[in-house]
C-alpha cells in the first residue's frame, strides 16, 4: 500500500493540514443539516481526503466499504437510446462518480444517472428514509449544458440527496451551482505543513530523517501534499538511510520537459522545431495533459530567460493556452508557442550579440 | 438516373400498361430473373436507351411511344436485369453521337494501336487455338472512364467474328421498388449474390448454347464490364473469392474491365478496393492491360472525322478546346461536340472567349483559360490527388517578379506582408479539385510543412504554425454537433481548409528551392490512437490496485502516480505491470514508450517539384 493511502487521515479529527476546516465540517454534519458542498482547491491539497473523512463522519465506517462498479447506463435521449459506460464507486450511502469521463455525453450522465441514483434512497434500520450523498469529481470539466442540468437536478432532488462537488478551479463552475452550494476552499498546504506531515510519516515508519530533508522534499513538491508523500516514498525505496545530500527524484516527464526547454534554447530553427514536436508527441502519448506540458515548459523556459523577455513570453504562452482550449489538437498550439518563443528568442540573441 | 424518376417509372408501369409494352419488347415477366445474360447485336443500345431516357432534352422529337418504351426498358431492367437492344435502331439517326459513331473497325478506334494489337492478339490466341493451351483465360483491362475499353472489346470481337456476352451489374433496387416487388412476390437478391451465381454458372457450364438466339457455333467472349458494388470488407472478400475462382477455372476468354478513377482519388476507399482487386486478379493469373487516357491528337482526329460526317462546321481550335477539356475521355469529348454542334450559335463561342478573357487578365489566350478550368460549359472537372495538392501548397511556387504591381496600386500592402504572385490556381480551387477534407489537409500540412521551410526561417515557422492553429480552432468550433449545424459546419470546414492552405503559402515567405521530397503521413494520427489506448488502459488500471487513485483525476494519475509507480517498481501488488518494471531514469522510459510505429511507414508518395 502506498503511503499516500496508508497515512490518509480516516476521520476529521485526524486531519493534520486543514484542521480548522475539518472541525467546521464536523460541526456542520453533526448538526444534521448538511447543505450541498463544493470543494475546490489545487491538486494535492486534500480535497478528496476531507470528503472521505466527512463521509465517514456522516455514515460511520460503512462509508469506507466501497465497491467499484462499471455499469452501462441506458439513457433515453429523445429519438435514440444511448449507452454510456461509467465507473462508479459506491457504498450503501454514497456514490462517487466522475461525470466528465463520459466526454461530451456528460449532460446525460448528470441528468439521468444522478436522477436514478437519487431515487434509490437507502432505508436505515429505523425505517426512516436517509439521504444519499453523491460525490462528483472534476465538476469544472463538465460542459456548460451539463452544469445547467446539474443545477436542475440539485433543486429537484435536494430533499433526497446531497451533492458533494469537487474541482480544481471554482471559476469554471457556473454561478448558479456555486450559489447553491456551501463553497469550501481548500488551499494548498504550506511547505512547513508538508514537512510536518512528512516527519509524522517518517516517525510512524521508524525512519531517521536528516534535518532539512523533509523541507527539501516539500520544497520540490509544488505544495502538493500527495506529491510530497509520493516522492518521499520514492526516496525511501531509492536509498535508505537517507543522506542530507540525497537527490529527490524528479518526475520523469518534468525532466523531459526540461530537456525540451534546453533544446529550444540551444537552437532556433524549423528543424529543431520538428525535433521538439517529436518530443512533445512522446509526452502527449503518455497522457500528460497538454495544458500541464505547456505550463511546465513555460516554467522551464522562464528559468533560463533574460528578464526583459519574460513578459512577452508569458503573454504568448497565455495566448496559446487559450487557443489550445478552444481548439481541438493541442500539438498545433503548443508548437505555435514554441515557434513563437524561438522567434522571439532568436531576434533577442541577434539584437544582443549581433 | 434520378431516383425520383425511377420511382415514377414503377408507378406508371404498375398501372397496368406494362403488359402491353412488355409484349412489344418480346419478353414475359414470368421468366425467372436468373437470366442475366443476353447477347446483343448492338451492345450499346441499352446504354443509349437509358441515356436518352434520362436526358429528354437531347431528343426533342421522340414520340410518346418511344418514351414510354424507354421507361419500360428501365422497368424491365429493374425486374429482370435484362439488357435490351431490340427496336432501338430506328432512333439512331437522331441518337447520341457516341453511339452513332461507335468505332466499327479497328482503324476507327482512338485507342493506341499497340494496346489494341495487344488485346487483339490475346483474344486471337485464345479463340483460335485449343482451350488447354493457355492456362489463363482472363484479361483485365484498366483505364479511366471513357478511354474505350468496352469499345475495344466489342470492335475486336466483331473483327474476330466472336460473340460478346456481357455481364452488366443489374440496376440497383431502391427501397420503394423493393416494397413493390415483394408485394408481387419477387424476392430480393443482392447484386453480389447474382454475380456469384453467374460466375458459378460460367465456370461450371460455360455457355449453354440455347441461351443464344442463334449461331451458337461461333466463339464467345465474355465481357464483365461492371463489377457489383461492394460495401464493406466481407463483401469485398466474397467478390475476391468469386473472381479468383473465375480466373482459375473459366474456359471462356474473359475480359474484366475496371474503370479506375486514376490514382487521383487515392483517399477514396472504393478506388483503393479496385486497386487491390486488380492486383489480386493479376496474382491469380490474369493478364493485365492498362489503357491510358486517349491522346489529344487521336481525340482531335476522331472529332474532326465526326464533324466531317455530320457536316458541321467547327473550327479547328474549337475541336482543340474540346479535346483538351475532355481529359482523355473520348466519350465525353464526343458528347461535348454534339452538344456544341447542337445549336451552332455564334454568340455561344463568343461568350466563351469573353468569360475567359475576363477571368484571366494577364494572358487572355484561350488555352490559358482552359488551364484555369474556367472556360467551357462542357469541360470535365479535373481532379487532383491529395498529394498533388499538398505538394502545391508546400512547395509554394511563385513567380519571380511581381506582375500584379500595377493593378494593386490602390491596395498598398506593407513590404513584409506582400508576397509574389502564386504560380497556381487559387488555393481554394486546388482544394476543391483535390476533394480535400479540411481536417486531414491541416494535419498533413502540419506534419510536413517544416521540411519545406528554409533553415533559418523560424519566423516563418511561427507564422505557419499560428495559421494552422487558427485552422484547428475553426475546425473545433462545432465539434460534436455535426448534425445540427450542417450548413455552418460546411462553411467552417472550407474556411478552415482555406486558412490552413493560405497560411502555409503566406507564412512560408522564403520557400526552399524545389527538390524532391516525400510527404509523410501525419504522425499525429497515430499519436492520437495510442493516446486513446493509453488513456483507456490507465482508466482501467485506476481501479485495480490502489484505493487512493480511485476516480482521481486522470491528469494526476499520469503526472504523479505513474512516474512514482515506475520508481517504486510496482507491479507486484497492483495491476501496474504494464507501466514499466525498470527503475532506470527517463531515457529508458521514454524509449520504451517511443511510439511503436506499426503503421508509420511513410506514405512514400514522392512529390516531384511541380
Amino acid at each position: 500500500m502506498l503511503w499516500v493511502d496508508k497515512y490518509r487521515p480516516k476521520t476529521l479529527d485526524q486531519v493534520m493540514v486543514h484542521q480548522v476546516i475539518a472541525q467546521n465540517l464536523k460541526k456542520l454534519v453533526t448538526e444534521q443539516d448538511c447543505p450541498h458542498l463544493l470543494f475546490y482547491g489545487p491538486p494535492g491539497s486534500g480535497k478528496k481526503t476531507l470528503i472521505m473523512a466527512l463521509l465517514r463522519q456522516m455514515f460511520g465506517p460503512g462509508a469506507e466499504k466501497v465497491k467499484v462498479e462499471n455499469k452501462t447506463w441506458k439513457v433515453d435521449a429523445g429519438s435514440r437510446t444511448l449507452d454510456i459506460e461509467l465507473t462508479t464507486l459506491s457504498s450503501t450511502n454514497h456514490v462517487e462518480l466522475n461525470p466528465s469521463d463520459a466526454g461530451f455525453q456528460d449532460r446525460y450522465i448528470v441528468q439521468e444517472i444522478i436522477k436514478e441514483i437519487a431515487k434509490n434512497r437507502p432505508i436505515d434500520t429505523k425505517g426512516k428514509k436517509g439521504f444519499k450523498v453523491l460525490v462528483l469529481n472534476e465538476v469544472d470539466k463538465l460542459s456548460r449544458e451539463a452544469q445547467h442540468s446539474l443545477r436542475r437536478t440539485m433543486e429537484k432532488y435536494s430533499s433526497y440527496c446531497r451533492l458533494i462537488l469537487c474541482c480544481n478551479s471554482s471559476s469554471k463552475v457556473t454561478e448558479a451551482i456555486r450559489s447553491r452550494c456551501l463553497n469550501v476552499q481548500i488551499n494548498a498546504p504550506t511547505e512547513e505543513e508538508i514537512a510536518k506531515v512528512l516527519e509524522f510519516i517518517g516517525n510512524k515508519e521508524g525512519l531517521q530523517l536528516p534535518s532539512g530533508f523533509a523541507a527539501r522534499i516539500a520544497e520540490k513538491s509544488n505544495r502538493s501534499l500527495r506529491r510530497a508523500i509520493l516522492s518521499f516514498e520514492t526516496c525511501r525505496v531509492q536509498q535508505y538511510p537517507f543522506t542530507s545530500k540525497q537527490v529527490i527524484p524528479p518526475m520523469d516527464w518534468e525532466e523531459y520537459v526540461a530537456e525540451i526547454a534546453s533544446d529550444i534554447m540551444k537552437e532556433q530553427s524549423p528543424k529543431r522545431l520538428f525535433q521538439v514536436r517529436g518530443k512533445l508527441y512522446e509526452l502527449l502519448v503518455n497522457c500528460i495533459p497538454p495544458e500541464i506540458i505547456l505550463k511546465r515548459l513555460l516554467y522551464e523556459l522562464l528559468k533560463k530567460l533574460d528578464v526583459e523577455l519574460k513578459h512577452e513570453v508569458c503573454h504568448w504562452a497565455a495566448y496559446y493556452e487559450h487557443r489550445m482550449r478552444l481548439g481541438q489538437k493541442a500539438i498545433f498550439h503548443i508548437e505555435a508557442f514554441v515557434a513563437k518563443f524561438m522567434s522571439i528568442y532568436k531576434s533577442f540573441l541577434v539584437a544582443t550579440f549581433g | 438516373m434520378v431516383t425520383g424518376k425511377r420511382n415514377n417509372v414503377v408507378v406508371l408501369s404498375s398501372d397496368g400498361e406494362d403488359s402491353d409494352y412488355s409484349l412489344t419488347s418480346n419478353r414475359s415477366f414470368s421468366k425467372p430473373k436468373s437470366r442475366l445474360l443476353v447477347t446483343r447485336s448492338n451492345p450499346r443500345g441499352a446504354k443509349k436507351a437509358r441515356l436518352s431516357g434520362s436526358r429528354p432534352h437531347s431528343r426533342k422529337q421522340s414520340s410518346k411511344f418511344d418514351d414510354i418504351r424507354y421507361y419500360c426498358e428501365d422497368f424491365d431492367e429493374v425486374y429482370n436485369g435484362f439488357k435490351v437492344s431490340a427496336g432501338l435502331q430506328g432512333s439512331n439517326t437522331q441518337g447520341l453521337w457516341v453511339d452513332k459513331y461507335k468505332p466499327r473497325s479497328l482503324e476507327e478506334l482512338a485507342v493506341h494501336k499497340k494496346k489494341v494489337e495487344e488485346v487483339k492478339v490475346w483474344f486471337e490466341d485464345r479463340l483460335r487455338s485449343s482451350k488447354e493451351k493457355f492456362s489463363n483465360q482472363v484479361l483485365v483491362i484498366t483505364g479511366q472512364a471513357g478511354v474505350g475499353k468496352s469499345a475495344t472489346i466489342h470492335t475486336i470481337a466483331s473483327h474476330l467474328g466472336a460473340r460478346v456476352c456481357e455481364w452488366n451489374t443489374p440496376t440497383p433496387i431502391i427501397w420503394q421498388e423493393h416494397l413493390h416487388n415483394s408485394s408481387t412476390g419477387i424476392n430480393y437478391t443482392s447484386k453480389l449474390d447474382e454475380f456469384e451465381n453467374f460466375a458459378e454458372r460460367i465456370r461450371k457450364y460455360g455457355f449453354i448454347p440455347s441461351s443464344f438466339t442463334g449461331g451458337s457455333k461461333s466463339s464467345v467472349i465474355l465481357l464483365i464490364d461492371d463489377l457489383p458494388v461492394m460495401n464493406g470488407k466481407a463483401a469485398f472478400r466474397r467478390l475476391q473469392n468469386c473472381l479468383h475462382l473465375l480466373v482459375q477455372s473459366t474456359r471462356v476468354p474473359t475480359a474484366v474491365l475496371l474503370s479506375d478513377c486514376g490514382k487521383t482519388d487515392s483517399a477514396d476507399l472504393t478506388a483503393r478496393c479496385f486497386e487491390e482487386l486488380q492486383l489480386y486478379l493479376e496474382s491469380a493469373g490474369a493478364c493485365k492491360v492498362a489503357f491510358n487516357p486517349i491522346t489529344h491528337n487521336s481525340i482531335k482526329r476522331t472529332l474532326s472525322r465526326i464533324c466531317r460526317q455530320e457536316r458541321c462546321n467547327v473550327a479547328a481550335d474549337q475541336i482543340d478546346l474540346i479535346a483538351n477539356a475532355s481529359g482523355g475521355d473520348i466519350r465525353h469529348a464526343i458528347t461535348s461536340l454534339q452538344f456544341f454542334c447542337f445549336k451552332p450559335d455564334p454568340m455561344h463561342s463568343l461568350s466563351i472567349c469573353d468569360t475567359t478573357t475576363i477571368s484571366s487578365r494577364e494572358k487572355p489566350d484561350v488555352l490559358r483559360a482552359l488551364d484555369d478550368g474556367f472556360s467551357l460549359q462542357f469541360g470535365r472537372d479535373e481532379s487532383l490527388s491529395l498529394f498533388h495538392a499538398l505538394g502545391k501548397f508546400l512547395h509554394n511556387k511563385r513567380d519571380s517578379e511581381n506582375g500584379m504591381e500595377l493593378e494593386q496600386a490602390e491596395f498598398i500592402v506593407q513590404e513584409r506582408l506582400s508576397r509574389l504572385p502564386l504560380k497556381m490556381h487559387a488555393p481554394e480551387k486546388v482544394l476543391c479539385q483535390a476533394h480535400g477534407q479540411a481536417r486531414p489537409i491541416a494535419d498533413f500540412l502540419h506534419e510536413n510543412v517544416l521540411d519545406f521551410l528554409s533553415e533559418e526561417a523560424i519566423d516563418d515557422a511561427w507564422a505557419v504554425a499560428s495559421y494552422l492553429g487558427d485552422a484547428d480552432m475553426l475546425l473545433a468550433t462545432f465539434r460534436g454537433m455535426l448534425s445540427r449545424y450542417n450548413e455552418a459546419e460546411n462553411v467552417l470546414q472550407s474556411a478552415a481548409a482555406s486558412v490552413a492552405a493560405r497560411g502555409v503559402l503566406f507564412g512560408n515567405s522564403h520557400p526552399l528551392p524545389s527538390r524532391w521530397h516525400s510527404i509523410r503521413r501525419p504522425k499525429l494520427w497515430q499519436i492520437e490512437r495510442s493516446l486513446l489506448h493509453n488513456k483507456n488502459e490507465m482508466a482501467k488500471r485506476r481501479f485495480d490496485g490502489h484505493s487512493g487513485i480511485n476516480l482521481s483525476d486522470m491528469s494526476i494519475v499520469a503526472t504523479e502516480y505513474t512516474p512514482v509507480f515506475k520508481w517504486l517498481g510496482y507491479g507486484t501488488t497492483g495491476g501496474m505491470q504494464q507501466v514499466s518494471m525498470q527503475l532506470d531514469i527517463t531515457e529508458d522510459y521514454f524509449d520504451k514508450m517511443k511510439l511503436e510505429d506499426k503503421e508509420s511507414e511513410t506514405t512514400d508518395d514522392e512529390i516531384e517539384d511541380w
